[in-house]
């Protein structure tokens, strides 16, 4: 899960995780569906609600959800729709990605926080606030983590960077907010979430002993690609 | 001096290109497979598809033959990494479909699955999300609240195949992990089993290997005879059933790098 695989940083995120809590429980109630589960995924004033209605109706079954979409019919018995399949991954994914947002902002993991609001606007673009942890290197700092999903999530990995200003300094990290790491690539399991992204991104930087950028920084950085997605990482590195 | 930084800029430009280039190529290559080939196709008559396939090729001709005396009918998956995985669902909840007796105890241990998943470490968040439609799926072939045609049909329906797919991989992941002690056995290197799963089979579209196997098939206690048909001299298709010694209740052709599913006479 985390890049350079140590096994020290693997049960650091581990523990990590398991004192984040069960977020599910927290959000997804499973037993009973709203009657009508065809609310709007994105509109600001009624953010929370909507992605209340939304988390809900992701505990309900995907043929319900199919049933109630506009322009099927919802007969008693759950039957397939003939042919649908473009319309129900894209309920699939967003239903996916309002039950991650609607975990995070109800029990955001220390030392992040969401702009909701911005997040439900467009649902496949999020900014996450990252406050260095107490006791780290990078104690008082506040970084911004963008995320970029497309329509394959949770399959396809998100695209994640640091943006703004201050990106951290650490040797995983290029001063153009790109991050090496492996989850983010190639050992990408769609068993991972934005929250489990954070975490690792979290320890990977309060593991750091030594502030510094890349020793590749300025050539990476003149000649990569905008989206770190597209860089061919080379994992080596498994000392920090 | 115009030309030499037009050189050092086409020097640093071949350096980014073949990256993105390798990576557009390997995009390209996926797309065209996947356009080809649905994830799960029709049921094929076996002699007749295997025979036109290797025509010129005398040792896989023999090999057909062999399978085909045992054998009747083939039907493939996409080779997109995904192919054991989605293989072994498809063929062993067709047969569950009509074969009632071995419902109960597939679906008591997959219920409880998740609890053991969850257990071990495994993030409850998205966790569930797979279980869901997983069981969903379950569920409605228990219930007989699903024809052969709507089971092909949720297979080839991407999101849906895919939900099962990763939830097997988690269920593999698990069982590896529980008893790591044994399958570190079959793994190289000083991978921790946890990082082997991170790496080798929680991610979609990694291959699968005999660990895999071995792993899933005892995790879900349903035996899986796989046919071996390689360049190797035997004239035979060589059997491994997976638990040893088990009743195999699903039937994979493995040709190399790509596993699809068989039908007994």
């Amino acid at each position: 899960m985390y890049y350079h695989g140590t096994g020290a940083a693997m049960e650091q995120v581990t523990a990590l995780l398991a004192r984040a809590g069960p977020i599910g429980s927290s959000s997804a109630a499973p037993t009973s569906s709203p009657p009508s589960s065809s609310s709007p995924p994105s509109s600001s004033s009624s953010a929370p609600a909507g992605a209340a209605a939304a988390a809900a109706a992701g505990g309900t079954s995907a043929a319900s959800l199919i049933a109630s979409a506009p322009g099927t019919s919802s007969s008693g018995t759950v039957a397939l729709p003939t042919c649908k399949p473009s319309s129900q991954d894209a309920l699939r994914w967003e239903r996916r990605l309002q039950k991650e947002l609607m975990a995070f902002v109800t029990d955001p993991p220390p030392g992040l926080s969401i702009d909701a609001d911005a997040a439900s606007q467009n649902l496949q673009d999020w900014t996450v606030d990252l406050r260095g942890a107490e006791g780290t290197l990078y104690e008082g700092e506040n970084f911004q983590l963008n995320f970029k999903f497309n329509s394959k999530y949770p399959f396809d990995a998100p695209q994640v960077m640091f943006v703004g200003n201050h990106i951290p300094v650490h040797p995983h990290i290029y001063s153009n907010g790109h991050i090496c790491l492996s989850i983010l690539t190639e050992d990408w399991s769609p068993a991972h979430s934005v929250q489990s992204v954070c975490l690792s991104i979290m320890s990977m930087l309060s593991s750091c002993k030594d502030k510094k950028r890349p020793v590749d920084n300025s050539l990476y950085v003149k000649t990569c690609n905008k989206n770190p997605k597209k860089t061919k990482w080379w994992y080596h590195d498994d000392t920090v | 001096m115009g030309d030499a930084t037009g050189e050092a800029e086409a020097k640093v430009d071949a350096q980014v290109n073949q990256d993105v280039l390798i990576m557009e190529q390997q995009r390209q290559i996926e797309e065209e497979i996947s356009e080809a080939i649905p994830l799960v196709g029709a049921k094929e008559d076996l002699l007749g598809t295997l025979e036109k396939e290797y025509i010129s090729d005398p040792i896989y001709s023999m090999k057909a033959k062999d399978l085909s005396s045992k054998y009747s009918s083939i039907r493939r998956t996409r080779p997109d990494g995904n192919c054991f995985f989605r293989a072994f669902a498809y063929a062993y909840f067709e047969r569950l479909l009509t074969c009632k007796d071995d419902y109960k105890g597939f679906y008591d241990i997959v219920s409880k699955s998740k609890d053991d998943l969850i257990e071990l470490g495994f993030p409850q968040f998205t966790l569930e999300d797979f279980y869901e439609t997983f069981m969903e799926v379950v569920e409605r072939i228990g219930s007989g609240d699903m024809t052969q045609d709507e089971l092909h049909e949720l297979f080839n329906n991407q999101g849906q195949s895919n939900y099962i797919v990763v939830y097997l991989r988690l269920i593999t992941s698990g069982k590896l992990q529980r008893d790591a002690d044994f399958y570190l056995n079959f793994i190289d290197g000083n991978r921790t089993m946890t990082a082997f799963c991170h790496q080798e089979v929680e991610p979609m579209f990694k291959e699968s290997d005999h660990i895999h196997i071995i792993a899933l098939s005892a995790a879900l206690n349903v035996g899986v005879r796989v046919r071996y048909m390689d360049r190797g001299d035997s004239a035979q298709v060589i059997a491994h059933d997976f638990p040893e010694g088990s009743a195999p209740a699903v039937h994979l052709l493995y040709r190399p790098g790509h596993y699809d599913i068989l039908y007994e006479q």
